[in-house]
């Protein structure tokens, strides 16, 4: 069927409180459930379970990352992850033994950055006191207090000099820019004394940071040496330490981790039925989307797995409810591919058209008309199979191209551009381009017109009927482009524009002009200036995108035009030069031709097609699972 | 899209958006409803949820999601360096998240309340809340800022706040960061797109430059310097050495008396900060205004519409938080006054 979500059915499934994680889980194990959170329950069950259970997997999810993000993920062999309901007792229990280990870890992350900081000051004040090694300064003069001035050496983050520089030099400061790189600036900073006060406070707002110049540098550099990587090895050995004692927690409690995480992962379905699930007292409810297909199916699991009775009810959408019907995307067999390129665009709203399966024939279809050749598609299609791993749906793609290739290819007769090794099943595009560019051209005003259809049918159903009559790709403006159509190709055959014709053309363009000024607000100029560039907008852009499909033919010529391109570069080589310019021409042609076709076709497919008649604003299928949701 | 068919969009897209700001006197007709019939007298039929406080969250998301509507279809027509100015204007709301965190990490304030007062964000604004929210203080909360595109600042912040914790510093530094790159947006445009949404940031900048100013100096004390460190660049009227001129006088009084006349454009002399800031904010909109219907730069007059948009639903927060939370009409009035500005 080509109406999006057609099959969708909205579940209601009363059951006793107590049996309300279990059917969580099993919904997430069908994965094909997706709740519903309006609130259409709330007066007969005026409670949503499970605020404080969320809260508290929250807070135990929390300390489990921050456990994560020092320790690393903790392993799990295969087969090792039971699913199973969390109880209340139990998520406490978890809580609190992770509460527990980040208590016992957390001071080590703490030490673990003040060593980082350490390391940092270490190697800032290396740097500068290479710095002061190259200049004739005594360091003395820098060091301790003098009477009058108040010096300070210290680094600054370098984004912060300039504005530094203007606002001590408005205190009567000086700064001095002595080293550094682009991220940090060791400076010397000079006033009066009276004003360390404002020195302070300016400093502290650009995160100055004083270093401090050991008094041996002067009298005795190398001991100073000595002493700055005693102290280095030091702090790389506290690190050591410390992370030794992680890696031994770790090891110690590596099941219990584990052992957190795929239970807190196995009540995550509970939790994210959220507002889905109503209570009062021991009653429950749970409402969401279902497929039609999979029902049957989710009522046998329920019935195994339930200890209580519950009753299943399913009813398909209401109208009222159009806009809030989620859409499962094609995801299987050879659609998988063009699905996942129409998701690119959007996703379809219920009940209107869905593109994929006219996206899947019309895509292959020219991608085999601009890129016909035996020889080439079958390349593609072994390039495909070759690579599957890495293409993994796309390689059905490249798959379903290349046999249209070789399918045009056959009706073209060309094999690698040799055009006399088989007879064309239907035409040579070089024997009559006219004839291939007026092919071209009717194909792109059938492809416009279904276009336009769909768009109205879309619209319609959206209940937007203004839209759908007088709306660019509309009823109106489609008879306007065919009347006007019909007219021109009367005109190229010889004859008169004709008068039904003209009368169409006339009568919808005015129609267009009323209702363009209609739908615009705004002073009487603006108004005008609106309706005139909206309309001939319209106009335009049929007879626009009707021209934009001659690249079909076009890029049917180009590929026998490189050919004979290639060809005539072999010839002129000796034996070797020959069959290299051969080989090399056919890869490059598969390459270049393969992109730019693949390119102008999906072109042709999202501003000539989608964008007529594709909303793509739909309500994404998105399931309860089991395992953690990433949009907590 | 060319430029000039993209300035006949952004034009009569801004006709058709201007309509939907509420005006000063109708701001002040909303403020008497009660909240159901100012949701739905301001376009949102709120009927969903029976608990004031949901209620409330719905109405105040439903208003946001609305300026991102209206910012995602001003930016349609938009390419380059004009896309990315009013791209930045949005990330305010992020550096007002940020902000919330901190003082909320400040304050041992439970996740949850803080996560109440945050901004639900769209997705083209990056920053993972959930993770900054699960930190214990303000140094982790910072370390986890510094693997974001705030890195920069927040490698600062955490010097500041290991070696003294002052909240307003952060804050200070995350302005003076969103309008450098808001201006350094501005510069990258040509001709009187630039000057003329660089004159509108300039008006901006001033007023953010004197209100905090004179806060910083004179509620917090600060030192002028410190104060003249923290102001932002890019203002139209107060340059550094007139801003400096303000900042050291000894007292507010003899502070207001020596703000340009032009820039407070009052009857007299406002005495309070609040005054000024009224003053200031009546001033920046009345220029708003003016830029969005007469700029002759397009992308100016659709961030005038953003910052007028942004004023008035402001305000709406506003009024429907005086009116969950009980305050008399009288107080209600008087909070409205700050917001004149916003509503007009």
């Amino acid at each position: 069927m080509i109406r999006a979500g057609y099959d969708m059915r909205h579940i209601t499934l009363s059951l006793m409180r107590e049996d309300l994680p279990s059917a969580g889980l099993v919904l997430a194990e069908l994965e094909s459930f997706a709740p519903d959170e309006r609130l259409v329950l709330e007066s007969e069950l005026p409670e949503i379970p499970g605020s404080n259970f969320r809260l508290r997997m929250r807070r135990a999810w929390g300390h489990y990352d921050r456990l994560v993000a020092l320790l690393g993920e903790p392993r799990s062999a295969p087969g090792d992850s039971p699913v199973m309901v969390l109880r209340r007792e139990q998520l406490i229990e978890i809580d609190q033994w992770l509460a527990d280990a980040w208590r016992q870890c957390a001071p080590c992350e703490e030490k673990l950055h003040e060593i980082e900081d350490r390391t940092r000051e270490l190697n800032e004040l290396e740097r500068s006191l290479a710095d002061f090694a190259d200049l004739d300064v005594d360091l003395g003069q820098l060091r301790g207090e003098h009477q009058h001035v108040d010096m300070r050496f210290g680094s600054i983050p370098a984004g912060n000099i300039e504005r530094l520089r203007d606002v001590l030099a408005l205190s009567h400061h000086l700064i001095l820019d002595i080293s550094g790189d682009e991220e940090t600036r060791r400076v010397l900073v000079a006033g009066r004394h009276e004003d360390a006060p404002v020195l302070d406070s300016v400093l502290h707002a650009a995160a100055f940071q004083l270093l401090n110049i050991p008094e041996s540098f002067d009298d005795n550099p190398d001991a100073l040496r000595v002493d700055m990587q005693t102290r280095r090895e030091q702090l790389g050995k506290e690190d050591a330490e410390l992370r030794g004692q992680l890696d031994n927690w770790r090891d110690t409690n590596h099941r219990q981790l584990l052992h957190a995480k795929q239970m807190l992962e196995a009540a995550e379905p509970y939790v994210n039925l959220r507002g889905a699930a109503r209570t009062r007292g021991p009653l429950a409810a749970l409402q969401g989307w279902v497929p039609a297909k999979r029902l049957g199916e989710l009522e046998t699991k329920l019935r195994g797995e339930l200890r209580l009775p519950f009753v299943l009810e399913s009813r398909p959408p209401r109208n009222d409810e159009r806009h809030l019907v989620p859409v499962p995307a094609r995801n299987r067999g050879l659609l998988r591919p063009f699905s996942i390129l129409v998701q690119q665009y959007g996703v379809p709203r219920f009940g209107e058209f869905d593109p994929t399966v006219l996206f899947a024939v019309t895509f292959v279809s020219m991608f085999g008309m601009m890129f016909g050749d035996v020889g080439h598609g079958a390349v593609i299609v072994l390039l495909g199979i070759a690579l599957r791993k890495k293409l993994g749906a796309f390689t059905r793609l490249f798959a379903l191209a290349g046999t249209s290739s070789i399918v045009f290819g056959f009706l073209y007769g060309s094999v690698f551009g040799v055009e006399h090794w088989i007879d064309p099943l239907w035409i040579a595009p070089m024997s009559d381009p006219i004839y291939m560019l007026t092919v071209a051209l009717v194909w792109g005003v059938a492809f416009l017109t279904l276009g336009s259809i769909i768009a109205i049918y879309n619209r319609l159903l959206s209940g937007d009927q203004t839209a759908a009559l007088f709306g660019p790709g509309g009823l109106v403006s489609l008879v306007l482009y065919l009347a006007l159509l019909g007219g021109l190709v009367s005109l190229a055959q010889g004859r008169d524009f004709p008068l039904v014709a003209t009368i169409l053309v006339l009568l919808t363009l005015t129609v267009l002009i009323v209702a363009q000024w209609r739908s615009t607000a705004g002073p009487i100029g603006e108004r005008i200036f609106t309706t005139v560039i909206e309309t001939f907008e319209i106009v335009n852009n049929y007879l626009a995108s009707s021209l934009s499909f001659l690249r079909v033919a076009a890029f049917s010529l180009n590929h026998v035009a490189l050919s004979l391109a290639v060809f005539t570069l072999a010839d002129g080589m000796g034996f070797v030069g020959h069959w290299i310019t051969l080989i090399l021409g056919n890869v490059f042609i598969i390459v270049l031709e393969g992109v730019i076709v693949t390119i102008q076709t999906l072109r042709l497919e999202y501003y000539e097609g989608f964008s007529r008649y594709f909303y793509g604003d739909g309500t994404p299928f998105r399931p309860l699972r089991v395992g953690r949701s990433t949009t907590r | 899209m060319s430029r000039l068919a993209s300035q006949a969009y952004l034009r009569t897209r801004l006709a058709i958006m201007s309509g939907n700001l509420h005006g000063r006197r109708r701001l002040a007709e909303l403020a008497e409803l009660p909240f159901d019939e100012l949701a739905a007298k301001t376009g949102f039929d709120i009927t969903e949820g029976s608990r004031q406080s949901s209620r409330l969250a719905i109405y105040e998301r439903s208003l946001m999601q609305t300026w991102l509507d209206e910012l995602s279809a001003l930016l349609r027509p938009l390419e380059g360096p004009a896309r990315r100015l009013l791209t930045q204007w949005a990330s305010r709301y992020e550096l007002l998240n940020i902000k919330v965190l901190v003082r909320g990490k400040i304050g041992q304030l439970p996740n949850e309340e803080i996560e109440h007062s945050l901004f639900k964000l769209p997705g083209f604004l990056s920053l993972n809340h959930n993770e900054l929210l699960n930190t214990d203080t303000v140094p982790e909360l910072l370390r986890k800022l510094q693997k974001t595109r705030y890195q920069g600042l927040a490698t600062q912040a955490l010097r500041r706040y290991e070696e003294r914790p002052d909240p307003f510093l952060l804050d200070a530094t995350l302005d003076q960061q969103f309008y450098s790159d808001l201006t350094h947006r501005a510069q990258m445009l040509g001709g009187d797109d630039r000057s003329e949404t660089v004159n509108l940031i300039g008006r901006i900048v001033d007023r953010h430059n004197l209100i905090w100013g004179l806060r910083y100096r004179f509620n917090y004390g600060l030192q002028p310097s410190e104060v003249l460190y923290l102001a932002i660049d890019g203002g139209r009227v107060l340059d550094r050495a007139r801003l400096q001129a303000i900042l050291q006088a000894d007292t507010l009084a003899e502070a207001i008396r020596s703000v340009p006349a032009h820039l407070l454009n009052h009857e007299t002399v406002p005495e309070e900060i609040t005054e000024i800031e009224i003053a200031m904010r009546n001033d920046l909109f009345d220029y708003a205004r003016r830029a969005m219907r007469r700029s002759p730069s397009a992308v100016t007059s659709a961030l005038a519409y953003l910052v007028l948009r942004h004023g008035e639903i402001t305000a709406l927060y506003a009024i429907v938080h005086a009116r969950a939370n009980g305050l008399s009409d009288e107080l209600l009035h008087d909070a409205l006054d700050i917001f004149k500005g916003e509503a007009a």
